[in-house]
């Protein structure tokens, strides 16, 4: 694989524009549809405008000074952590025993891979219908479950207090997320040569330290890329808290995504709300350089 | 979701078919296994089901049995009810007709940028590449205010034609990523045994390279279409009236008016996700093998 790519780089001809042309109509329409609009959010987050009128004031970096005085953002920015902590690392561990599990005899392989995976194909706003309809206080699964066990005192309404609301929103996150690196973990687990076991097993590794010491670091692109994604991924989260909770109860589950959305929408503060956006994305780029620079590098 | 995956794309496997790894013959342990496995599996696979039993039982007797209950009684009229009610005849034509706009055009310039940087000598390459890569870590709700801004001077908020530009260009990065990485596979030879013979770029792009690289097309265009379907935002600030919406933004607000409705929710739900679960299953090794397969070999 390698070492084909090596060989490949050879002079091409073409002319000097030809190249252009096929890259003209793709690289058109994203600059007009996501670097102009990404880059002219810059400029708006440093005004006043309310999204409607016609006329509004440079206000310099104001609506940046704002937001650490603004308590949902606080609360936003304490959930979009935690939300990036735990719907990565739960997901990928629970591929990760997955995937082990899957790789071993394990009998119907396929139609389990199909199951595990099928949440991750699913819209986002249906899994969030799915998800409110079980949690539903009166006539949801989980409670109506809680209460057949008798452990009536469980059963509380998931989504409506404060307390649960954002662990209860993680949950199908959990669900969804879970079958991209459990296939990818499969993948990397079925590439890894035999030779490896069978020399550490004539080494008298046990069990365990086989894992440790010839899985592990064999799955080290595979942890690379599952963590890549899942971190540019995260910060993007907005449908599920919006179709789940609306932000709610009161502020408690608003994440920046859903922060931003509502200060534009809902309160027309267009500028403040760009602003918002503008800082999440920044750091979502710092995060994600290193992947992209490495898909660059790889394809050079 | 799935808008973003590893790069490269080889001929899609499926991933069942090698077991390299040595464990114990196929006797009580992987039967153990097995069975851990299939209760993990009822469990995850658990909600939809009691979707479907939810859906196909009168709301009298949800009630009454309570959610958990095998239902006495089934019935259709659910589905019925939660397809007229929830407008599902327009959000399924208007999302299909998106889907079918965007997703052919969308792989189309994909593949054309793609084959510029993979094969033809194109100068600022690598600057290109970054840029457009970098396109993944983007999310959306930065663009929406522009966007909206942009859409409502060409006077086409509220139609599902106005959604074409923004998912084209939400799209690009991740099938460029993708498609190009596998043209980088096919040996330059043969392209160049095809220029000796008089042909040009076009030529070779839409006689050779888009011909060889069906597999990874057709995972591409799956994965493009399954986030077009799903996808909300846009169609969430851009769409206002019932006719235009799409299934998501219809699915929401079916959700609102059948709050009280647990049968009915349950089906309308159904009618939501029940295409791409048929797609999902029918399609599945080309959307595995698109997702893993050659990811991991760098």
């Amino acid at each position: 694989m390698a070492t084909t790519v090596a060989v490949a780089k050879q002079p091409k001809r073409g002319g000097r524009w030809s190249p252009w042309l096929f890259a003209l109509p793709a690289l058109l329409v994203y600059v007009a549809f996501l670097v102009y609009p990404a880059v002219s959010s810059l400029w708006f987050s440093l005004t006043n405008w309310d999204g409607l009128s016609a006329t509004y004031k440079f206000v310099g970096l104001d609506n940046y000074f704002k937001l650490p005085h603004d308590p949902v953002v606080v609360t936003a920015v304490r959930n979009n952590l935690i939300w990036t902590v735990v719907t990565i690392a739960v997901p990928t561990i629970i591929g990760l025993l997955l995937a082990i599990a899957l790789n071993g005899k394990v009998h119907g392989k396929p139609i389990l891979r199909l199951i595990f995976y099928t949440p991750a194909v699913l819209p986002l706003v249906s899994i969030a219908s799915i998800w409110g309809w079980l949690y539903n206080p009166q006539y949801g699964a989980i409670n109506s479950f809680l209460r057949l066990i008798g452990l009536d005192g469980l059963a509380q309404p998931w989504l409506g207090q404060d307390s649960t609301a954002l662990w209860a929103v993680m949950v199908p996150a959990i669900w969804l997320r879970t079958g991209f690196p459990m296939l990818l973990y499969l993948a990397a687990l079925q590439g890894i040569p035999n030779e490896l076991y069978e020399a550490a097993t004539v080494d008298g590794a046990s069990k365990w330290q086989q894992f440790w010491h010839v899985t592990m670091p064999s799955l080290r692109p595979a942890h690379y890329i599952v963590l890549a994604l899942s971190l540019i991924d995260s910060f993007k989260v907005f449908d599920m808290i919006y179709a789940m909770t609306y932000g709610g109860p009161g502020t408690s589950t608003q994440v920046m995504g859903t922060w931003m959305y509502f200060n534009v929408f809902q309160y027309y503060q267009a500028g403040y709300g760009t602003a918002i956006a503008v800082v999440i994305t920044l750091v979502a780029i710092a995060v994600g350089i290193p992947y992209v620079r490495s898909q660059t590098k790889e394809a050079s | 979701m799935t808008s973003i995956a590893p790069a490269r794309v080889d001929l899609p496997l499926d991933t069942a078919a090698v077991e390299p790894v040595p464990t114990p013959p196929k006797g009580r342990r992987g039967l153990v296994i097995t069975l851990v496995l299939i209760v993990v599996a009822l469990f995850w696979i658990s909600p939809l089901v009691l979707l479907v039993i939810t859906a196909v039982r009168p709301l009298a007797d949800f009630i009454g049995n309570g959610p958990l209950s095998w239902p006495d009684q089934l019935t259709w009229k659910n589905f019925s009810d939660a397809w007229d009610i929830g407008n599902f005849a327009t959000t399924y034509k208007n999302s299909a007709i998106l889907a079918a706009i965007k997703v052919p055009l969308g792989v189309l310039v994909s593949a054309m940028l793609g084959f510029a940087l993979a094969k033809l000598r194109m100068r600022f390459r690598r600057t290109v590449m970054f840029s457009v890569f970098l396109g993944l870590t983007i999310p959306i709700y930065i663009t929406i205010v522009p966007v909206f801004i942009m859409m409502r001077s060409l006077g086409a908020t509220d139609s599902i034609f106005g959604l074409i530009g923004p998912y084209l260009a939400f799209g690009i990065p991740f099938e460029v990523l993708v498609l190009q990485s596998f043209f980088r596979q096919i040996p330059d030879e043969i392209i160049e045994a095809a220029k000796v013979d008089g042909a040009g770029d076009w030529r070779v792009f839409f006689t050779m390279i888009l011909p060889l690289s069906v597999p990874a097309l057709v995972t591409v265009a799956i994965l493009d279409a399954v986030a077009t379907w799903n996808e909300f935002l846009f169609a969430l600030i851009l769409l206002n009236s019932d006719a235009h919406k799409t299934i998501p933004v219809g699915l929401l607000n079916f959700q609102g008016q059948f709050a009280n409705n647990n049968t009915g929710l349950a089906a309308g739900i159904l009618i939501a996700v029940v295409p791409i679960l048929i797609a999902y299953t029918l399609l599945q090794r080309w959307i595995v093998g698109g997702l893993t397969a050659g990811s991991l070999k760098g």
